[in-house]
């Protein structure tokens, strides 16, 4: 089995890094201005920004490795930002509790999820697009047309534990990224999301409690993916039905770019979380080449490919 | 042998099941001796498959039940069978080709401390030490896709071992072994029988079965047909009793004049790292078998020449004429047919009904782009009278069929096609006496009306039995040659085992 540090994740910061150096020389200021890119504030800027990615990359990757799909973290994401922002704004909650009720807003999402999926045995493409469907819907009921402003009742912005809102989100991200590559590699958890994803049957007959690690999967994905939009209701200051739009894609992708095979049993959260910063990296460098703004969505589903036939190709030298 | 107990072991009392319509077992009572080996045997169809199923606790019965020394046994799933001592070696590849050796072995009974933290060095040297009671050289950490099927199978085998299981239940365990490897896997076996471990052994192979086993149960649509002494009861007997009539004596071998251009002449081909160098030839009429262990590069040779991969080097010659071949649709149309050794996978579509499925090649070797109905229908009714398939209709889809009849299905799809070569990859795997016998028949038929055919099997009697001259490889070469009387099992086998020849 995969170590904790396999090599395959290796060659995800290999391409990170490559991209670091690449942009970093692209973008070099002539005289003595200040790198635009190269900078202790960039770098964290683009930490902050990829971790709503990251933390719901965390979730999309052991649901790929469990062999299945959830289309629905775009929606929860916004679903999520949205509730808190309406307790917290509207109904006077305290942040805290705001919060819980996002994250059950998720779970409950997944927990949809999970029952359509292993209760009703719809596969988990059509199961997770009618729960994106339904948790944008709610999204826009709870909201009717509005968006709850965070920042303004957050008066110098959200400082949990006293540190601001731009360290904490890149360490949940890190933390969760540590905790279930760890879960995944060394727990039996984990080696059963692999062993479903590589023979669901064989699982099955091998007693391997299929069900209800699938349900584990599914509430993990709403619950991160509920994690990142309360990250991204605080990060943003706002809540809003219509945020977060087509995410679901970006966290595969990261995933897919991270090493998981869509057709399940491979895969590694580490790699995932990696592939969310290598698009981080991407979004944020793109818009400061002058003219290449209407070139970002085109360069990031170019990468999708290159990256992955690039992979395809050293893993077959490797063999 | 050790005095077979007198205890009642495992039983099986009036066990019931159907699936819909279908009556998968209509009430079969039947024990197996605690510490025997006790082989199940029927043809397909017969319930086998289903009885295991219960066994194994994926399948409930309808009515009926199962005892284990006289106390009830409920199994109402896999988990719980697994731990009543219950261990299945299934027929499938039931393995996780993205897990390790160990991780195989232990799956769904990982070795955990605490919180399910997987204790792996203590799961390595168990797999250590029973990769070596198995005399299997592998990494425990090699990943199984990297294995070869045999392996694979005999990772099945680690994995009932490495639980101490009372009971070990194997389904076809052999079909993709070679005969040394087979042989290893009954010296397991002895071994495990030896240890008072019962075996409950399912086979299409009767030499099998009188090797290993005491005693068989025959199953016989879906009823019991009968418990014997594997000591004083002959093969034919069994034969009966699975068939339900007696089978025609074999045909013998009818010595073949061959004249003219050969229907089928490959020369030097070449496609590293399958097989290299291989010359060959086919005459009108003539059934050439291919012998081959697994791993010979038997069914990439059949896939080069049908199109389907493109040789390094050589030629194909198909009735004299230099042949391109691009694609199997360019083979097909040029009259050259491939049986797949897969039918699962490689042979028929099965969300489509038995109609569609056998006017597809013919279809396409035509070029039709639209869909003749009627003239269809008369084609495919006609091909399952022609070749007595048993379908419902042609209207049914195909896993409603047994296996022999699924692959005659397969084979009639591209007799349609009126091909001049007709190559078959191990075209009876799986499949029951009666319809091996039957498809042998549709063979040497074929091959009597001017079909060239080319045989690959790694069933040493059916090449013996059907073909006219057989061609023996060995790890992608051609070791040689022999024809008709000159073949028998050991001059084959001593071809397909010894050494390499020099470089051709």
């Amino acid at each position: 089995m995969k170590g904790f540090w396999h090599i395959r994740e290796l060659s995800t910061v290999a391409i990170l890094v490559l991209e670091v150096i690449f942009f970093g020389w692209y973008l070099w200021p002539d005289g003595n201005r200040d790198h635009p890119f190269l900078n202790l504030e960039n770098a964290l800027l683009i930490l902050k920004y990829s971790s709503i990615y990251g933390i719901a990359a965390v979730g999309a990757a052991v649901v790929i490795i469990s062999g299945g799909i959830d289309l629905a973290p775009g929606s929860i994401i916004a679903l999520a930002s949205v509730v808190c922002g309406v307790l917290f704004v509207d109904a006077g909650w305290g942040l805290g509790p705001s919060m819980l009720a996002a994250l059950a807003a998720g779970l409950g999402a997944g927990g949809v999820s999970s029952l359509l999926i292993v209760a009703v045995k719809l596969p988990p493409f059509i199961a997770t697009l009618g729960v994106m469907g339904i948790t944008r819907g709610l999204a826009f009921i709870v909201t009717e047309g509005r968006y709850f402003d965070l920042s303004s009742k957050l008066a110098g912005g959200w400082r949990p534990l006293g540190l601001p809102a731009d360290w904490v989100a890149p360490l949940v991200m890190v933390g969760l990224a540590i905790v279930f590559q760890v879960l995944m590699t060394r727990f039996q958890w984990g080696r059963q999301i692999f062993s479903i994803g590589g023979n669901e049957t064989a699982a099955l007959f091998s007693g391997v409690a299929v069900g209800r690690i699938k349900t584990s999967v599914y509430l993990l994905s709403g619950l991160l993916a509920a994690a990142a939009g309360v990250v991204l209701a605080l990060v943003q200051g706002q809540g809003k039905a219509d945020l977060a739009t087509g995410y679901e894609l970006d966290i595969i992708a990261s995933a897919v770019v991270g090493g998981a095979s869509l057709s399940g049993g491979r895969g590694s959260v580490m790699g995932a979380v990696l592939g969310t910063l290598i698009f981080g990296v991407l979004r944020n460098a793109l818009p400061q080449i002058p003219g290449a703004t209407f070139y970002d969505r085109l360069i990031v589903g170019l990468a999708v490919i290159v990256i992955v036939v690039l992979d395809q190709v050293l893993l077959k030298r490797g063999e | 042998m050790a005095a077979l107990s007198t205890m009642p072991g495992l039983e099986f009392i009036a066990v019931r099941k159907s699936f819909g319509a279908v009556k998968a077992l209509t009430g079969v009572t039947f024990a197996v001796r605690e510490g025997e080996a006790h082989a199940l045997v029927g043809e397909n169809g017969a319930g086998k498959s289903t009885l295991l199923k219960i066994l194994a606790g994926i399948v409930r019965p309808d009515a009926g039940e199962l005892r284990w020394n006289d106390a009830r046994l409920s199994l109402g799933s896999p988990r719980e069978a697994l731990e009543r001592g219950i261990g299945m070696v299934y027929q499938e590849m039931l393995s996780f080709p993205n897990l390790s050796v160990t991780g195989n072995i232990f799956a769904g009974r990982e070795l955990i401390g605490a919180g399910g933290r997987l204790r792996e060095r203590a799961m390595e040297s168990r797999t250590v030490a029973i990769l070596d009671e198995l005399h299997l050289n592998i990494a425990p950490s090699a990943t199984a896709e990297t294995l070869p099927a045999a392996h694979r199978q005999l990772l099945q085998v680690a994995r009932a071992l490495a639980f101490e299981c009372r009971i070990l239940v194997l389904d076809e365990p052999t079909t993709a072994l070679t005969d040394a490897e087979a042989d290893h896997l009954f010296a397991v076996l002895d071994r495990l029988k030896a240890r008072g471990v019962t075996l409950l052994y399912v086979s299409h192979r009767l030499p099998e079965v009188f090797r290993l086993c005491d005693r068989v149960t025959v199953l016989r649509d879906g009823g019991f047909a009968g418990t014997y002494d594997t000591k004083d009861v002959p093969p034919e007997r069994i034969v009966r009793a699975m068939v339900g009539r007696d089978l025609p004596p074999r045909a013998e071998h009818a010595a073949r004049a061959t004249q003219g251009a050969p229907a089928l002449a490959v020369k030097g081909l070449t496609r590293r790292p399958a097989f290299r160098h291989v010359s060959l030839t086919v005459a009108p009429g003539e059934i050439v078998g291919l012998f081959g262990l697994v791993g010979s590069g038997r069914s990439e040779l059949l896939e080069t020449i049908f199109g389907l991969r493109a040789p390094d080097t050589g030629t194909i010659h198909a009735g004299g004429r230099l042949l391109t071949l691009r694609s199997p649709r360019q083979a097909a149309r040029e009259g050259i047919a491939l049986v797949p050794e897969e039918r699962h996978r490689q042979g028929l579509f099965f969300n489509l009904s038995v109609h569609d499925n056998l006017v597809m090649p013919a279809r396409t070797v035509a070029g039709d782009i639209l869909i003749r109905g009627a003239q269809e229908r008369d084609a495919s009714r006609r091909l399952l009278s022609d070749w007595r398939i048993k379908a419902g209709s042609p209207r049914a889809m195909p896993d409603s069929l047994s296996g022999g009849n699924q692959q005659k299905v397969v084979l009639a799809k591209w007799l349609a096609t009126g091909p001049r070569i007709l190559m078959l990859d191990e075209p009876t795997k799986g499949v029951d006496v009666g319809a091996k016998f039957e498809i042998h028949e549709i063979i040497r038929r074929q091959a009597a009306q001017g079909l060239g055919c080319l045989v690959a099997s790694s069933d040493l009697p059916e090449v013996l039995a059907l073909c006219h001259r057989v061609v023996v490889m060995r790890e992608g070469r051609i070791q040689g040659e022999l024809r008709g009387e000159a073949a028998d099992e050991e001059s084959v086998m001593h071809l397909a085992t010894s050494e390499l020849k020099d470089a051709s």
